[in-house]
């Protein structure tokens, strides 16, 4: 009997246990774990506080940032095209150097004038520790430096950041700011910024030095921002390095819903935005390139922007972007791969500002050889029709080495479109919305402010 | 993430010293096959080397710490017991050491019983700190600043205290009592291994039971019992977290510590049955039971390894069981089958007004995830002993064998209320405890050891892929009650071993 028992007691456990394991597979419910989950995988975290600036610093940076005397005509100064009401940029897909008139979106060629080859990207957030600056990063290098720059040994040792590295470059380059050989400045005198040769780094910066230390109040303000440095010793290193002060404190805006939400505040985006956030990290393959901390800003990569402008380097009339830095075919056409902080306010886009708004962009991304193929040139200001490069060549060899997640569509409908594009849009910090109040009255050379 | 797997491990938390032998009274639920080490498996047990079969063949050791009117049979020839109990989890995921002693005594138609207990649980953590996941993720050239800790790898330790008191009221015996135990816990086995990337965890908390028992025994061998229980079980888990974060200034990725505050509590109010008798003359007997518990969730932690936020939930849970035994001569067969059909019922409150996909909004407070569990498990127990006699004496030793199944099945239906989606879910699988024991008795004292192994478990992040930590978050998954699963389980395999050795000797 007990033998009996014994053998369908078993039988009961084998039956009841049928197999060892049945699950049916699900995904995860919760938006908030799915995204989580994705902002872990793909390096996403939270930004941490910048190191506080010399408020004398950042009242000389800004000062330098929008005076007008360290451009050789004395006709553009840093903020014209990176002005406080386009968001720190122009609005423009192409901005417009030294000769130009007016500001922002208005601003316009001067006479005999080229497009400068590339989008003005906007100094918001510029600040926040990028390895790679300028699209085709020829400027790199950790905040420690050293910084590989175009200048090679020509740069100044002792520039504390990569920004004030970069900062020393706007002034010696021929259609931003320094102008060319012949010009005149806008009081009819001889550009000298002008006559040196481009590789003449040092003699242009103190040139440029020189007409910022003969107005009696700039040395002051230096002197306050540099107490330790003799007024003899002061170089444009120090003026970059003011100037770069100035884009790290009042320029870095990182209280944006996104931001919120990295610091576990589910609430912080709406529903819309997570949707679009799971895509950006899914579907929709954004994260493979803006990813880290900065969604972005690491990597290069052929994105199938369309070619626009008068091209610059060894490609001109064709922009090579970071392939004429390194002076490699594969790296041809590749750019700086854009961090997305307050995306939304940063219209147009792309190295050459071909799209002009978000949804336009997410829609080049959603099919690349077709967006790229199908580019309407409508969409673009009128002056710059013209400079489109849209014949089958270059189209050819641009998709020719498109990045290879792109070469795919993506396959996302107009509804997980708009969801990406609110989610780009809760990368916004509302304080970066109105950037006006930090435009002064006056700069100390006198040149017009707000011209 | 979701909760389920630790959720499992606090309830059997809060069975304490009943664990999954006292299951009659303290209906157990699990929602994952994550492994619960035997932290509560500390009374001595006439049974648990038969598989734990409990519903016809007494179990006079540890029947009292279940019914304490039980406590009558055993006063009636008062003794000491001590019972050191080892357990480990494979794969060095935990393990513990408890040394309970116990006394039960008889003083006329009165009797009573005290215990106490020491113990120490050792982490459950794999020996190799879990990465950050954030750090995992940055570029091998960013290394944080700060210093990591590692993981928490010290023991901690727990305290159990018991007593009951009864009177004998009348013959044929009817037996009165009730019970208190108490339990300061500072280490709830496997709690660790939920909150993936904390860098240390410190545990506080406490279960309380309180009974009252009848025993009802008529001429024939026939009794009737049943226990009424109130148990409270709280625990606050501070989880210290270093988060990741950017730091512009030196372009790198540096940490800060954080500590999040975790609340865990359940109360439950329960009633037991169970009623057994001889079937005929030729040693068989048969016994039923029936127990309800009723069981409020006010708060459950947000274990970082689960997938739904979620708060509170409530349940109710039941089993029917059999169970038939007989004593042929020297040898004794048991086995019990129980059916445990629960409902349990969590969900998700919102901590700001929340928008919901059709636009309108849920309040603060308002349900955002429901989910609806359905379960029919079933226990299966079958064991035996035989005595062994050693020259003309009479017999002096009892080998023990046995084997327990425990299936669980359910069914989740889950409603997403801001996403206006729902889903559901079903999931299976089985636990085996194959059991094992030897007692050796001698004139003036009782020597027993049991064995136990129950596979069919896993625990996250013990195994050998990635040191311990499956790189891919997602698929790490873990749950017990309360919370659902919300993806593909991967949990490493487990074993987990109990030896106990109790010993037994009378007090007159």
């Amino acid at each position: 009997m007990i033998r009996t028992l014994s053998t369908i007691s078993v039988g009961l456990v084998a039956l009841a246990a049928g197999c060892d394991r049945s699950s049916s597979p699900a995904e995860p419910t919760s938006i908030d774990a799915a995204l989580r989950q994705d902002l872990a995988r793909w390096g996403v975290i939270p930004i941490g506080p910048l190191p506080a600036q010399n408020s004398a610093l950042v009242a000389l940076g800004r000062t330098l940032m929008f005076d007008k005397i360290l451009s050789g005509n004395r006709d553009i100064s840093c903020a014209t095209c990176h002005q406080p009401s386009e968001h720190a940029a122009d609005g423009l897909s192409l901005a417009v150097g030294t000769g130009g008139t007016g500001l922002g979106q208005s601003r316009t060629l001067g006479p005999g004038r080229q497009f400068v080859p590339r989008n003005a990207p906007s100094l918001v957030n510029a600040g926040l520790g990028l390895f790679y600056l300028f699209w085709d990063g020829r400027i790199s290098g950790f905040q420690s430096g050293p910084f590989t720059t175009p200048a090679g040994s020509a740069l100044p040792p002792d520039l504390p950041n990569i920004l004030a590295a970069q900062a020393m470059f706007p002034v010696v380059d021929r259609r931003e700011m320094r102008g060319e050989r012949g010009d005149r400045d806008v009081f009819g005198n001889p550009n000298e910024l002008a006559q040196f040769g481009d590789s003449q780094f040092v003699e242009i910066w103190q040139a440029a030095m020189r007409r910022v230390l003969a107005i009696p109040e700039y040395v002051t303000m230096f002197n306050a921002a540099f107490p330790d440095m003799p007024t003899s010793r002061l170089g444009f290193q120090h003026a970059a390095t003011a100037i770069a002060a100035f884009e790290m404190q009042p320029l870095t805006k990182t209280d944006s819903p996104f931001d919120r939400y990295l610091n576990r505040d589910d609430a912080g985006l709406t529903l819309e935005q997570k949707r679009g956030a799971v895509l950006f990290f899914g579907k929709a393959r954004c994260s493979s390139c803006h990813n880290g901390p900065l969604l972005g800003g690491g990597q290069f990569a052929n994105n199938g922007a369309p070619q626009l402008g008068p091209g610059r380097g060894a490609g001109a009339p064709l922009d090579f972007g970071h392939g004429d830095v390194v002076n490699n075919e594969i790296g041809r056409f590749t750019f700086r791969v854009a961090p997305l902080r307050n995306v939304e306010l940063t219209a147009p886009y792309f190295h050459d500002g071909a799209y002009p708004t978000l949804a336009a962009v997410v829609r080049h991304y959603n099919d690349v050889p077709v967006a790229l193929r199908g580019f309407d040139v409508s969409q673009l200001a009128p002056a710059l029709r013209s400079l489109y490069h849209g014949d089958e060549a270059t189209i050819s060899a641009v998709l020719a080495t498109l990045d290879f997640r792109l070469r795919q569509p993506l396959g996302l409908s107009n509804d997980e479109q708009r969801d990406v594009v609110a989610f780009l849009e809760s990368l916004t910090d509302p304080s970066a919305r109105d950037l006006r109040s930090l435009t002064p009255a006056a700069v100390p050379s006198g040149l017009p402010v707000q011209q | 993430m979701t909760t389920s797997g630790v959720r499992a491990v606090c309830l059997s938390g809060l069975l304490a010293a009943w664990a999954e032998t006292a299951s009659a009274q303290l209906i157990s639920i699990k929602t994952v096959p994550i492994a619960q080490g035997d932290q509560f498996e500390i009374f001595p047990s006439h049974n648990l080397a038969m598989g734990g079969v409990s519903i016809a063949v007494p179990d006079t050791l540890l029947d009292p710490f279940r019914n304490p009117a039980k406590g009558a049979r055993l006063a009636a020839a008062p003794r000491f017991f001590g019972s050191p109990t080892f357990y480990g989890v494979s794969n060095g995921a935990g393990g513990g050491r408890t040394l309970p002693l116990a006394a039960v005594t008889q003083a006329g138609s009165w009797y009573g019983g005290l215990s106490l207990a020491l113990q120490e649980v050792d982490p459950g953590r794999p020996p190799v700190g879990v990465a950050v996941p954030f750090v995992a993720q940055a570029r091998a050239s960013i290394l944080p600043d700060v210093p990591d800790p590692g993981p928490d790898q010290g023991s901690h330790g727990n305290a159990y205290a018991f007593a009951m008191l009864g009177k004998v009221l009348a013959e044929p015996r009817l037996s009165l009592a009730g019970s208190v135990s108490w339990s300061r816990l500072t280490a709830v086995d496997g709690v660790d291994l939920l909150y993936p990337g904390s860098q240390a965890l410190r545990q506080l908390g406490h279960a309380a039971d309180f009974r009252v028992g009848m025993l009802k025994e008529w001429a024939g061998d026939r009794a009737l019992e049943a226990v009424a229980l109130h148990d409270r079980f709280g625990m606050t888990d501070d989880v210290t977290y270093l988060d990741s974060f950017w730091d512009p200034g030196t372009q790198r990725v540096l940490q800060r510590a954080r500590v999040e505050h975790e609340l865990d509590r359940t109360n439950t109010w329960g009633l037991h049955l169970q009623y057994e008798r001889p079937l005929g003359a030729s040693g068989w007997r048969v016994g039923w039971l029936a127990t309800g518990n009723l069981m409020s969730h006010p708060k459950i932690p947000n274990y970082e390894i689960m997938n739904i936020p979620r708060d509170p939930g409530r349940s109710h849970a039941y089993n029917l069981g059999i169970g038939f035994s007989r004593t042929n001569g020297p040898a004794t067969f048991g086995i019990d089958a129980i059916y445990e059909p629960i409902w349990s019922e969590t969900w998700a409150e919102a901590v700001a007004p929340t928008e919901t996909a059709l636009g309108d909004t849920i309040p603060a407070g308002g349900k955002t995830v429901e989910n609806h569990f359905r379960f029919s498990d079933a226990i299966f127990r079958m064991g035996i002993s035989r005595a062994l006699t050693v020259g003309s004496r009479a017999p002096a030793a009892l080998l023990q064998l046995g084997l327990a199944a425990r299936s669980i099945h359910y069914r989740l239906d889950q409603y997403d209320r801001v996403q206006v989606s729902g889903r559901n879910q079903v999931e299976s699988w089985v636990e085996w405890t194959p059991t094992w024991g030897l007692s050796v008795r001698f004139p003036e004292l009782e020597l027993r050891y049991s064995g136990r192994v129950t596979k069919g478990t896993g625990r996250p992040g013990v195994g050998t892929r990635a040191n311990g930590w499956a790189l891919d978050a997602s698929a790490v998954r873990a749950g017990s009650l309360l919370v659902a699963p919300s993806g593909p389980l991967t949990l490493d395999a487990v074993s987990v071993v109990t030896h106990q050795v109790s010993l037994s000797l009378p007090i007159r």
